[in-house]
């Protein structure tokens, strides 16, 4: 009967390690997918873009020549308006004078962020969302699964624009929206996940053996559910970045804070749209092609993980 | 009589990502207006194959050769216009029982009444009655062909099957393991439909199965088949004077009634690879009878009485054979001859 | 089909307590608020009487559960009360502009269904063709392409540029008013075109995209093979196989309609289309609140609704599905 204490001492100070083990391998065949990219160019593509936002968005003071809302002025020392692309402004100037080259590149610093910490915020809320309620089942989910219904139920852009108008508009506040919006997503496809890998023999093999629920959630369930996370974080920023330029765009977005969506609806309320076309462009483009290469990455993933979903 | 079906040197090989593999490889049968042929041989070893070759219902990668003949036709390289007037009307199919035959999203009657006007002009009063005769004469009730597929239980779904083969009265039915998967009472069902079918109706039946019992039990003719090549072809006489190992290896692995305390064989090791096929005889490796002849040499069909044919370097040798095959020991250790 | 009557029952309920909980949420968000709440509803340019009237209407003076209730039974019966500043009842002004919304979204919906399916039904049967592969390539790059800015890109190339369409609005000004005589009038079907074309070309990606991978699933289904042996054409084979295929998409359609509505927000704002989108967007820019306040229960209702639909279509059209 001496075994017994020890046993339990044993587990103490083998639950953290396997937590770690069990990270470690979730890396580690993430790294491995990471090399299968090479067989989707599009996806590399795609990386390599990506790449190149997240550098100019880090270098962005280095990079960009003038500051977000500083006015250019030309060489007479008169405000140098609606210029189009020139040597001094390669990407021409707003109505108020402002490079726009240089605002592109400042927004690439909203864009990444908006999209990260919303993504990581709804992926993190729906992924605990949907392991408790696959896992526990019964009043857990019934309740959690109403709240993702009424969850659903609420169309985003109308209801953030109301919450805004209420409140007053701030990237907090967008970024807090996104996250309440996206996180139903998560929390459903998990769930869903979660109730399949819930009657796998490993599952009930870990229950024999008499693990308690919460070790079987964050040692077997979770370490498997992780690669689906991952895939909506990658979701979650191009819905983010959207869903913040589709804001700011409308007129509800911070003031403060220039992002691509912002940039259009100034050259909108401008009324820009019928000649300054290198205000308008820009921005455009720069939200596609930022959207489209992760789309692109998430795709390539998403195929990857698939099969392997499927064979577990 | 001129056959109904002359099966001649057929070959039908599949293009895989890892090279030709030859489901079928120089098979020859033949069947009779009015026979019951039963083709018998392991899974994998091509049988089905056979039946989508004979409704032409075979994937795009594979490539086949040799000669089919129904009616006078060559099915071969068949125009499709062509092909789709005999199909159902000339020969039709019972699939295999474990298949969704049917689709999910028709009623069983609206699928059994396609078939039909496929090739027919029929009034409807006359198309309907023919297909509630073809119900009964299965044992269906009537009201069911207002049901869908998945509200009829295996054995039920493979009787409408038959009804649905039977539609358009053709002149030979291939049944495809129609009774595999199915429990012992339901096969039992189904089978003796057939086998009335076959006599009342005088239809020619091709059934393919691995069960050497039930070709026992129903067919009039017997292929026996292995890794792609026809072993052992005849009547009656094949099961009571098998005289190719691998029919022996058969037989003595189905419990026979008459003598229950018969131990049963298995035949070791597994069906070869047809990517690869093994030299000389193709069952060498696994017969218990083996020579260095039979790892080189592949025999010739040989015919050792009228209408009985076998593929074996030492058929003078059978009788021996045939005794030893019935001990389970021979089977334990092969290559003892 | 008392399994059926079941499921409908306990959906509707569903849907009731959704509705419930989306409305409290609106009711707690304005009372919320710091400040006094009466002044969300009363602009103080307002008469003495008027001022009156909206108390009265909202029950401002009266206790917060009654209010709750009183609140709870308006939007239930769509009374929406005044607008601040527009002289018609807030339903009259909602009513009117989710016509125009309409407008705007069921003909671009079924253009994109129909010939979504078709294309993606198609794509999916000849799989490995050219035609498959381009065709999963545009979709999905029109897919992820934001809509909003192919909306601006077509205003200025088309519009501002070309001067082949006009600019934006549902029909010209001083046109003609009235349901059929727009429907039916020329002038509609050209302001309709580019923003309607934006509109399908995202769109159109589902149907697209989801017939191909359902046809996909379905060729590798057993009863085709039996359907070529009992020697149908090969037109009908597609048909089965198609038939088949759709039921993905009944679901689809309804969810994807629920969405649109709240789409349209951007592209009714580019476009200055009339409809309940650009109305929110207008109307909290006002601070007409009670308009933005019906604006958004509608969008959300359309929403639930389409998803309602959606959960009993698919029982009633695949015949494999019970009601346990």
């Amino acid at each position: 009967m001496t075994d017994l204490p020890r046993a339990s001492a044993r587990v103490g100070h083998v639950w953290p390690r396997r937590v770690v083990a069990g990270a470690r391998a979730a890396i580690e065949r993430g790294w491995q997918s990471m090399k299968i990219f090479r067989r989707y160019p599009s996806a590399l593509a795609g990386l390599v873009l990506v790449a190149i936002i997240v550098v100019a968005a880090c270098l962005a003071p280095l990079i960009a020549p003038y500051g977000p809302f500083e006015v250019v002025r030309g060489a007479s020392g008169g405000v140098v308006r609606l210029s189009p692309p020139a040597a001094m402004n390669w990407m021409g100037t707003t109505n108020q004078g402002m490079d726009v080259f240089s605002q592109l590149i400042w927004g690439s610093r909203i864009a990444l962020m908006v999209g990260l910490l919303s993504a990581l915020g709804s992926v993190l809320l729906g992924t605990i969302v949907g392991l408790v309620a696959g896992y526990f089942g019964g009043w857990t989910d019934e309740v959690l699964m109403r709240a993702t219904d009424v969850a659903f139920g609420i169309p985003f852009l109308p209801f953030a624009m109301v919450v805004i108008s209420i409140a007053s508009p701030s990237l907090t506040l967008v970024i807090a929206l996104v996250i309440f919006f996206l996180w139903r997503t998560t929390a459903r496809v998990i769930r869903a996940q979660v109730l399949s890998l819930k009657t796998r023999p490993f599952i009930w093999a870990a229950k024999a053996a008499g693990a308690g629920n919460f070790s079987i959630l964050f040692r077997h369930i979770a370490p498997n559910v992780l690669p689906l996370s991952f895939l909506y974080i990658a979701i979650g920023v191009q819905a983010g970045v959207m869903l913040e330029a589709a804001l700011s765009f409308l007129g509800f977005g911070d003031v403060h804070a220039l992002s691509w969506g912002r940039m259009l609806n100034d050259a909108f309320r401008a009324g820009a749209m019928r000649t300054a076309w290198w205000w308008v462009l820009p921005p455009g483009l720069a939200l596609s092609i930022f959207v489209m290469s992760i789309f692109v990455i998430s795709r390539a993933y998403e195929e990857i993980l698939n099969p392997r979903l499927r064979s577990m | 009589m001129t056959a109904l079906l002359d099966v001649r040197n057929l070959g039908i090989g599949y293009r895989t990502s890892r090279g030709d593999a030859k489901a079928v490889d120089g098979i020859s049968f033949a069947i009779e207006p009015g026979e019951y042929l039963g083709l018998v041989g392991e899974s994998g070893c091509g049988k089905s194959t056979i039946a989508k070759t004979l409704l032409g219902i075979l994937p795009d990668n594979a490539s086949i050769s040799g000669s089919v003949i129904f009616d006078g036709t060559e099915l071969l390289g068949l125009r499709e216009a062509k092909f789709r007037a005999i199909r159902w009307t000339g020969i039709s199919l019972v699939p295999q029982s474990a298949m969704n035959g049917l689709d999910p999203v028709y009623t069983v009657g609206h699928q059994i009444r396609e078939a039909i006007e496929s090739h027919r002009q029929m009034l409807p009063a006359e198309r309907d009655r023919r297909i509630e005769e073809l119900f009964a004469l299965v044992g269906l009730p009537k009201v069911r062909l207002k049901d869908y597929p998945h509200q009829f239980s295996g054995g039920m779904r493979q009787r409408a099957m038959i009804a649905m083969s039977m539609v358009l009265d053709p002149a030979l039915i291939v049944a495809d393991e129609p009774t595999t998967g199915l429990d012992v009472i339901v096969q039992d069902q189904i089978m003796r439909r057939m086998r009335e079918i076959h006599e009342r109706l005088g239809k020619s039946m091709l059934l393919i199965t691995h069960d050497m019992a039930l070709v026992s039990e129903n067919c009039d003719k017997i292929a026996v088949m292995y890794a792609g090549r026809v072993m052992e072809y005849g009547g009656e006489r094949v099961f009571r004077e098998p005289h190719h190992p691998y029919t022996m290896g058969l037989c003595a692995a189905f419990p026979d009634f008459d003598d229950r305390r018969r131990e049963l064989i298995s035949i070791p090791g597994a069906p070869p690879d047809l990517l690869k096929p093994p030299s000389g005889c193709r069952f060498h490796q696994r017969c218990p009878f083996a020579t260095a002849q039979c790892a080189t040499q592949e025999p010739p069909a040989v015919e050792i009485a009228p209408g009985h044919v076998a593929a074996c370097h030492y058929l003078d040798r059978a009788e021996e054979f045939r005794a030893r095959a019935k001990d389970p020991r021979t089977w334990r250790a092969p290559q003892a001859a | 089909m008392g399994g059926f009557r079941d499921y409908f029952v306990r959906r509707l309920l569903l849907l009731a307590f959704v509705i419930w909980c989306i409305l409290t949420i609106m009711f707690a968000l304005f009372q919320l608020l710091p400040g006094d709440p009466t002044m969300l509803f009363i602009d103080s340019n307002f008469s003495q009487d008027m001022i009156d009237r909206q108390k009265a209407l909202w029950g401002l003076s009266d206790p917060l559960w009654l209010r709750y209730v009183r609140y709870l039974w308006n939007m239930v019966t769509f009374d929406f009360g005044r607008s601040f500043f527009q002289s018609e009842p807030v339903s009259d002004i909602i009513g009117d502009k989710i016509e125009n919304t309409c407008l705007m979204i069921v003909p671009a919906l079924f253009i994109s269904v129909v010939i979504g399916t078709l294309i993606g039904a198609v794509a999916g049967w000849r799989r490995g063709s050219t035609f498959e592969h381009a065709t999963v390539g545009v979709s999905l790059i029109l897919h992820s392409v934001p809509s909003f800015f192919v909306g601006i890109l077509a205003l200025m190339i088309f519009s501002y540029q070309l001067r082949w369409l006009p600019p934006g609005g549902m029909v010209s000004l001083g046109g003609v008013e009235g349901f059929w005589p727009i429907v039916t009038s020329r002038d509609y079907w050209m302001h309709l075109l580019l923003p309607g074309l934006v509109l399908v070309s995202r769109e159109i990606t589902g149907p697209i995209l989801l017939l191909r991978s359902s046809m996909l699933d379905v060729k590798g289904s057993d009863f085709l093979d039996i359907l070529r042996a009992k020697g149908l054409p090969e037109r009908d084979i597609i048909a089965h196989a198609t038939r088949n295929a759709l039921l993905p998409l009944v679901t689809y359609i309804a969810v994807m309609t629920g969405l649109l509505f709240q789409g349209q927000v951007l592209l009714e704002t580019i476009f200055a289309w009339p409809g309940v989108g650009r109305e929110l967007v207008q109307s909290l820019s006002d601070l007409d609140y009670p308009v933005a306040q019906a604006a958004l229960y509608v969008m959300a209702l359309a929403a639930l609704a389409c998803n309602f639909i959606a959960d009993l279509l698919y029982g009633l059209i695949d015949p494999r599905v019970t009601y346990a």
